[in-house]
């Protein structure tokens, strides 16, 4: 056996797996896509794009759209800022890095369900901790249109910006710290250190971060659906949330499956250009 | 939606590799049969659904009845429920639903028509508005198992003091409000507390708004907003409770338990909520108890008074159970008169037969149950079509955006019933 086919052999229990339990469903679902199937009232025929062609004109999905793509950079870059910050601080910090650590982990290792009913407590109006902090006003958080998208990102910046940070502060540690005592020899120090050594460094490390970030929260869920059911008045529905409603709670299977290939494009899309980004650093690296 | 699929089928593999390794029950003829009972966990001080089990298994012998608890969540029992009913065999015979959902899985061909089984005058034992929802196209698919009504909650002390009764039109329910507001001089006292979240308690409250006023969502044809005049008047009601502050501008975040909790700490004066909050209510540690009234839904000036929502579960049998005629009769015992006794004692909840609301031994109990007996007559079902749940998510960001003042009522009766009548079509076709 020529060491090419043997290759092709190890590889096929992994290529096989990934085949049956992503690019079969994958495939399936756009298949689906172009039908209108809806199981209950035995509805199943050939649709074509007509999905696609209603969905091009739903003003619920435009605004789905709006409010995934708003969360999506609102609350990546805000995580990747404070989560960067987070680990500058650690480093910089003399005692007690390991209980910081920890306490980092916990926000990250509580199940999301967990933090959004937590959140849920922490922002009710009139018993809530938030507003107690702001001295009683009873600023309605989740309940206006203006503030519940906030709410949630802000929400969400808890929970994964110690993420970032556990990344970025695992990096750091493996900077030699000779290279900015030779730095300091050099006259460089504070933020042109920052900016000549510790940013370059981390870069890397923050772009694959940048993009699990974007690829969780394209497909935002829990958050939404635990705190506003994707209101008010729509205000919080992301894409996936539209999906979850119109495959599994109304089980339009074909028109829930359409926003699902929108959703799944739209991931592929932000992945290649990120994975092409990150890919041009490593060349030129 | 790439995830779900993915973990879908990774589920079906597991599922499929303990097929294959002999997790199967053995179809034998004389062999002891096990029946499988899905139902989500019964609450209250004593869970009686394990001791109803074991009296049915004494009752029938070689029967062995196994319960299976369901998640927590309205909508992952509804979607645990798809996904096995779709698939093909489920792994169940009798199951729980949410009444809301019985006509849908009936049209789906998901349950048994009970129709053969159940004696008319074993029907008609329920409230009516109870089996209403388990009728479809004359056939009946499912029992009612417990019940649920929407009811005011008032401060009984908070009225004593300022000589008031319970109130029968909402105009009075807002002049209470002010009248006492203005009394207390409590900056913390709210007026009336009711669930505006964009979530199905929000349409309920809604529904709710438009038969206080004599209107309803559909017509007999299955048309929306019949009369768009009445239904205008009714949210545009709802929107001025929270411009006005007679509610807190946060109803419009509002969901059974965070408008409960404010009540239950003496900080609101008037709550819509269903029974269960009572027994909250009168817990030993409760900062409310002996204070708390229950009076019927006040009236707009179309409607009537008491015009509430009605809820609650059903049992059903699934349509591919291998063992039909004891799947039915474990569901006829535990929709019985002594299971649904035994139910309303050990558990906080209410039973779906009249009768028992007047039983001397229940009421000495749970003082309450004469009370809500014409509460619950008056109650209204849902709209009872198998396109329920499409019906209700596609209305509810309307009337939420109503109720937060994004769009005027007007504006949300269009645009919802050009939405509802794409619905339809969609579906008719």
């Amino acid at each position: 056996m020529s060491d090419r086919r043997l290759g092709w052999l190890l590889l096929a229990p992994a290529l096989a797996l990934l085949g049956g339990l992503t690019v079969y469903p994958a495939i399936w679902v756009i298949w689906l896509s172009l039908q209108y199937r809806i199981p209950v009232f035995s509805i199943s025929r050939w649709a074509g794009l007509a999905h696609y062609a209603f969905l091009a004109v739903d003003a619920r999905f435009w605004s789905a759209a709006g409010v995934t793509a708003v969360f999506t950079v609102a609350s990546v870059a805000l995580e990747c800022g404070l989560g960067l910050g987070m680990a500058l601080g650690l480093r910089g910090q003399r005692h007690g890095r390991r209980a910081a650590v920890a306490l980092l982990l916990l926000s990250w290792a509580l199940p999301s369900v967990v933090t959004a009913k937590m959140f849920e407590w922490l922002y009710h109006p009139a018993g809530g901790l938030v507003n107690f902090l702001l001295g009683g006003r009873p600023v309605n958080w989740l309940g206006d249109p203006a503030l519940a998208l906030p709410s949630l990102i802000a929400a969400d910046v808890w929970r994964t910006a110690p993420f970032v940070a556990l990344l970025c502060y695992a990096r750091l540690l493996t900077i030699p710290a000779e290279l900015y005592e030779a730095a300091e020899v050099d006259g460089a120090a504070g933020v042109q250190a920052f900016a000549r050594i510790t940013w370059p460094l981390v870069r890397p490390i923050l772009l694959v971060t940048l993009l699990f970030r974007t690829l969780d929260a394209l497909r935002a869920f829990d958050l939404m659906f635990v705190l506003t059911g994707g209101g008010p008045a729509g205000t919080t529905e992301t894409l996936t949330v539209y999906a979850y409603r119109a495959l599994f709670q109304t089980l339009q299977v074909g028109f829930g499956s359409a926003i699902g290939v929108v959703v799944f494009a739209l991931v592929m899309v932000v992945a290649v250009g990120y994975l092409r980004l990150i890919g041009r650093q490593e060349a030129s690296a | 939606m790439a995830p779900r699929p993915a973990r879908a089928a990774a589920a079906l593999v597991v599922l499929l590799v303990l097929l294959a390794t002999g997790c199967r029950e053995r179809p034998s003829a004389d062999g002891p049969v096990t029946l499988v009972f899905k139902h989500a966990k019964i609450l209250g001080p004593a869970d009686p659904v394990p001791g109803l089990l074991r009296r049915f298994e004494a009752e029938h012998p070689g029967v062995r009845v196994q319960s299976e608890a369901l998640t927590w969540s309205s909508d992952e029992q509804h979607q645990f429920y798809v996904i096995n009913l779709e698939g093909g065999s489920p792994p169940f015979d009798v199951m729980m639903l949410d009444v809301i959902w019985v006509p849908e899985f009936a049209r789906a061909g998901w349950i048994l028509d009970l129709t053969p089984f159940v004696p008319v005058a074993e029907r008609d034992a329920h409230f009516a508005s109870a089996i209403e929802p388990a009728v479809q196209d004359g056939r009946l698919w499912a029992l009612p198992w417990f019940m649920n009504v929407g009811l005011l909650y008032y401060r009984k002390d908070l009225l004593a003091k300022y000589g008031l009764a319970p109130p029968r039109t909402y105009d009075e329910l807002i002049r209470q409000v002010r009248l006492i507001q203005a009394g207390e001089r409590d900056r913390r006292l709210d007026g009336y507390l009711w669930q505006g979240k964009q979530y199905e308690g929000g349409m309920v409250n809604v529904l709710e708004a438009l038969w206080a006023n004599g209107t309803r969502l559909l017509d007999e044809t299955g048309r929306p907003f019949p009369e768009p005049e009445r239904a205008r008047e009714s949210l545009a009601f709802l929107r001025s409770l929270i411009v006005s502050g007679v509610s807190p501008a946060w109803v419009t975040a509002g969901d059974e338990e965070l408008t409960r909790r404010p009540f239950g700490d003496g900080r609101a004066i008037f709550l819509r909520s269903w029974p269960y909050a009572l027994d909250l209510f009168e817990l030993p540690d409760s900062r409310v108890r002996g204070r708390v009234g229950v009076a019927p839904l006040p009236r707009l000036p179309h409607g009537t008074v008491g015009a509430a929502s009605t809820g609650g579960a059903h049992l059903a049998v699934s349509a591919r159970t291998r063992h039909p005629a004891l799947a039915v009769e474990l569901m006829r015992f535990l929709t019985g008169e002594a299971a649904q006794r035994a139910m309303t004692e050990g558990a906080a909840l209410r039973p779906s037969r009249p009768a028992l609301y007047r039983d001397a031994r229940l009421v000495a109990r749970d003082p309450t149950l004469p009370a809500l007996l014409p509460l619950i007559l008056k109650g209204h079902p849902r709209p009872v079509t198998p396109y329920y749940l499409m019906l209700s998510t596609t209305l509810q960001p309307e009337f939420s955006a109503v109720l937060v003042g994004r769009k005027s009522p007007e504006r949300a009766i269009r645009d919802g019933a050009a939405q509802v009548e794409h619905l339809q079509q969609s579906l008719a076709r």
